[in-house]
């Protein structure tokens, strides 16, 4: 997964993730890549386009 | 370093605020951590709040974080249709002030404080473990790890909630019901009328609708949300657009963004557990309908707060003990998301062409007269399915 660098860190990604890999900070985006199960709900959810597959 | 709390609350929003400000204020240690650096900010929000639920929480007006009063609502349909309705007639939910939302929710917390809370900021939880009679939660405080034992923990952690999960709570928000929001904080809008907060409904905004809520003369939140299951590209293009084509905002320049998952499905199934509650947008307290959850945030960390700090008083944190928390919330708030929920389910299943054949109708009955009542009678005139999805409900 990629998080392109316009991210506003708004977490609606972590919300929606089924599988909780990932983790909203301040100012960043971590993601559990042996978590995550490549679904791309993060993707779709992102008000900005901001999370690439 | 070690911390031991009766009450944890993670997460200084409206909701773990206010649970921070009734368990302090009945006498039990409460500590309160927020992740980010300043309280507030940035916002993820309208800033629409009903007046009276506020007055009802006993939290008094203050001028320094109202930016705006409301005295009614404009909706337009995609044709640009107005239909306007005054707080004088119907009750309108979320209306009465626009906040200025990193001041508000900054009061809330002072409030915590001067009821005996302490308050940690930049302050980030990673985990949870249960032990014998609580619960140790780690955190990142700075650049320190602390270990922070409570016997309850109050989970006010936001959309993106994970305290309740790593719990062990089936708390989480499915995609199907999250809204996908964007807005601008903007100046120069040209608004018809900069006292009412507007609602545009149709393809603008697919699964959701655009707002306009006026927070000055010429200066607004514009923005809107989506459903992922009715759009087909990313909040922001659709926002881009409503503003380039939408009259009032064409001139208008934005000097903030933001952005966020608005989670609408209603009340999550698990609010509470052995040492844990969930409060706020963490657990669902959102009018399907509306979108807006300021007053049940705030009315849920007050629940919470009182359950909690009574449960401390019993030395009972069992689930148990814990679900008078359910009962209050369902009693209050969860009855009416059912019918709110049919009313968003019978809104996203009109066209344009109905929603403009609509809102034609509602323009010829006298705004006066205007009462839910009359409002589903003239609805059902027009648009039969409308009998079928809410005749029962109101």
């Amino acid at each position: 997964m990629i998080i392109k660098d316009y991210c506003l860190y708004c977490g609606a990604c972590a919300g929606v993730c089924q599988v909780d890999a990932i983790e909203v900070k301040e100012v960043k985006i971590v993601i559990d890549e042996e978590k995550c199960v490549n679904c791309g709900i993060c993707v779709k959810i992102c008000p900005v386009n901001a999370l690439e597959m | 370093m070690d911390i031991n709390t009766d009450i944890l609350v993670v997460g200084a929003g409206p909701a773990g605020s206010l649970a921070a400000r009734e368990a302090a204020r009945r006498g039990v240690d409460v500590l309160l951590i927020e992740l980010k650096s300043e309280i507030g900010s940035p916002k993820r929000c309208a800033e629409g709040v009903s007046k009276s639920g506020l007055l009802e929480l006993g939290i008094q007006p203050d001028p320094r974080w109202i930016a705006r009063k409301s005295n009614g609502v404009r909706l337009v349909s995609p044709d640009q249709t107005s239909v306007w309705l005054s707080e004088d007639t119907i009750e309108l939910p979320e209306s009465g002030y626009v906040l200025e939302r990193k001041v508000f929710d900054k009061h809330m917390a002072m409030d915590a404080a001067r009821a005996g809370a302490k308050i940690m900021v930049r302050t980030q939880a990673t985990s949870l473990e249960r032990v014998d009679n609580g619960v140790i939660v780690t955190a990142i405080h700075m650049d320190e790890e602390i270990k922070i034992h409570a016997k309850i923990v109050i989970a006010a952690d936001g959309p993106s909630s994970r305290v309740g999960r790593w719990a062990g709570l089936d708390s989480n928000t499915k995609t199907e019901n999250m809204e996908s929001c964007i807005q601008y904080e903007m100046a120069g809008v040209n608004m018809v009328n900069n006292n009412v907060i507007q609602l545009y409904f149709g393809s603008c905004a697919p699964g959701g609708y655009a707002w306009i809520f006026p927070k000055g003369e010429d200066i607004a939140n514009v923005g809107l949300g989506v459903l992922k299951t009715h759009a087909d590209r990313p909040a922001y293009e659709y926002l881009n657009e409503f503003i380039e084509n939408c009259p009032e905002t064409k001139d208008a320049q934005a000097v903030e963004v933001n952005v966020g998952g608005d989670p609408v499905g209603g009340l999550v199934k698990e609010r509470c557990g052995d040492n844990i509650l969930v409060v706020g947008d963490a657990a669902g307290f959102v009018n399907p309908l509306t979108g807006g959850g300021i007053n049940t945030a705030l009315e849920s960390g007050v629940y919470a707060g009182i359950v909690a700090a009574q449960a401390i008083d019993d030395g009972d944190y069992s689930k148990k003990n814990l679900e008078e928390y359910v009962k209050l919330t369902d009693e209050h708030i969860g009855e009416s998301y059912d019918k709110y929920k049919k009313a968003k389910e019978y809104l996203l299943s009109l066209s344009d062409d109905e929603l403009n054949k609509i809102a034609h109708e509602f323009v010829k009955v006298d705004i006066d007269e205007i009462s839910p009542k009359t409002l589903i009678k003239v609805l059902i005139k027009v648009s039969p399915k409308a009998l079928l999805k809410l005749g029962k409900l109101f």
